[in-house]
């Protein structure tokens, strides 16, 4: 049981990296949602005891690794944004889906705000109003997959409060 | 562990602490990959395991393009051929004028003394993936060292310049854009012959041309060609065209902004050149005297920019500065 879940998981998070990797181009580019950090913050309001900030880091390793940025900056983003979603994780029951896309979309942007940061430090300059866009797109996906996972069986408020909608 | 109910309360350490530890962990290997460049044969390992990841992501889009193709209608393919047709007539017209001034220009090089030209073969690349990360403009491509293909090769397509090869991996590299803020290329305007230097802007597909003085000879539309003075890239390639210059007296420069020549975001092919030195078979570029064996005179370079072609991170020839002196003109000793 302990091991098939957990393989799922990193499956998952293999696929969502696959998705990134995409030849994405154009508008596209401009609107690809984070599919790792989706998918992570899926699986940590999830299962928080198989997907962890540990977990988190290492995804972000490897999308430094193959996107050839610098090693952990995004291992660094990711293990923050997993961070507050691990604390506020057993709160999550009490809301519905709009309120739970609410905190997908504030965690998303966490993890843009510190890429952007430490993109600061290293002396980049601010990017226009649609570096956001991803976090939007994410949270649309990650709609989509909580409607889905919701259809099916599902620990958490998310299937009960769909019933509800 | 195998029960979901002790699993689900025995948390093991709390998530500040967890965070505490890996965000220390990240900023150590920050800092190590940012200051000591240790981490390049690590992340070309990786590289090499992620690798066919990347080639299976490639396929969706292969296939597509394929069928596409393959269901292209038959009209469209016929009016495809008649206008290929009609520009490869107009270019053979061309190719031939080009033979003949060849011929006309080496000779007359000759008559001068001077330094014979290098040819660069070029290496047809396929752009694999675009960088996810918005502020820096860098693709990847699909040959690598295994190909051999070094760092600090200039890359083109058949408009113009696009970037430079900054980073080889096995089975791939990754090439800087012109636009991107760290790249810098020795320019020549056409009209003028005036050489300076061109920097990415880092966004929205624009090359500025800063640190000239607001006197300068630069119009609307003058169009920008490597000067071939680093050694990187053969000269004469188009890089830019003006699209707006301010003469504002108030400041010391002007501001001078230009867009790409090459089609930066729509082609998918892309050619690698050989760096001249490269070309040339230059055994070490370390030496102070670069001599190539052939007995031909070294190309115009005024700096051997290629820096060991066996390092991994190159610097784009940004060092460069802008008063060099001239193709040395003094030639024929």
């Amino acid at each position: 049981m302990y091991t098939t879940k957990s393989r799922f998981i990193y499956l998952s998070l293999l696929l969502a990296l696959f998705m990134s990797m995409l030849p994405w181009s154009g508008s596209g580019l401009m609107l690809r949602p984070d599919f790792v950090m989706v998918t992570l913050i899926f699986w940590l309001c999830r299962a928080p005891h198989l997907c962890n900030i540990g977990t988190a880091w290492m995804a972000g390793l490897l999308i430094d690794l193959a996107t050839g940025g610098l090693f952990g900056a995004n291992a660094f983003a990711y293990s923050l944004t997993a961070f507050f979603a691990v604390i506020y994780q057993r709160r999550l029951t009490l809301f519905n889906i709009p309120q739970l896309a609410l905190f997908v979309g504030a965690l998303l942007a966490v993890t843009q705000i510190t890429q952007l940061l430490l993109r600061l430090f290293a002396g980049g300059s601010i990017p226009d109003w649609h570096y956001f866009l991803p976090s939007l797109t994410g949270t649309l996906l990650w709609i989509v997959l909580a409607l889905l996972s919701a259809s099916g069986t599902a620990p958490t408020g998310a299937a009960s409060n769909k019933r509800r909608s | 562990m195998e029960q979901p109910t002790t699993a689900f309360f025995v948390r093991g350490p709390q998530p500040f602490t967890r965070l505490v530890f890996f965000s220390i962990l990240s900023l150590v290997l920050m800092g190590v990959d940012a200051r000591l460049h240790y981490l390049t044969e690590v992340r070309q390992g990786f590289m090499g395991l992620l690798h066919p990841l990347q080639v299976a992501a490639n396929m969706p889009g292969y296939w597509y393009r394929q069928t596409a193709e393959y269901w292209q209608g038959h009209d469209a393919m016929l009016a495809d051929n008649r206008r290929l047709r009609i520009v490869n007539l107009q270019q053979g017209v061309d190719l031939q004028r080009l033979r003949s001034m060849e011929e006309e220009n080496m000779h007359l090089r000759q008559l001068l003394g001077a330094v014979q030209e290098i040819k660069q073969p070029a290496q047809l690349a396929e752009i694999m993936n675009v960088d996810r990360d918005p502020f820096t403009q860098r693709v990847v491509v699909n040959l690598g060292s295994r190909h051999g293909i070094m760092t600090g090769q200039a890359v083109a397509d058949g408009m113009g310049v696009i970037g430079q090869v900054t980073r080889t991996y096995p089975f791939s590299s990754e090439v800087t854009l012109v636009t991107d803020k760290s790249l810098a290329i020795p320019i020549q305007v056409e009209r003028s012959g005036l050489r300076a230097i061109a920097f990415g802007h880092g966004r929205d597909n624009i090359i500025d041309l800063p640190y000239l003085p607001t006197n300068v000879d630069i119009q609307e539309g003058d169009v920008l060609v490597t000067s071939g003075i680093d050694g990187v890239y053969p000269p004469g390639l188009a890089v830019a065209r003006v699209t707006s210059v301010e003469r504002d007296s108030d400041l010391t420069f002007a501001r001078i902004v230009c867009e790409p020549a090459a089609g930066i975001e729509q082609h998918r092919q892309v050619l690698l050149l050989k760096t001249p030195l490269v070309a040339a078979a230059t055994p070490i570029p370390d030496t102070p005297a670069v001599n190539t064996p052939s007995g031909k005179a070294p190309t115009p370079t005024a700096k051997p920019k290629p820096s060991s072609p066996s390092s991994t991170t190159a610097t784009p020839a940004s060092s460069t500065p802008a008063t060099l002196p001239a193709a040395p003109a003094n030639g024929g000793t």
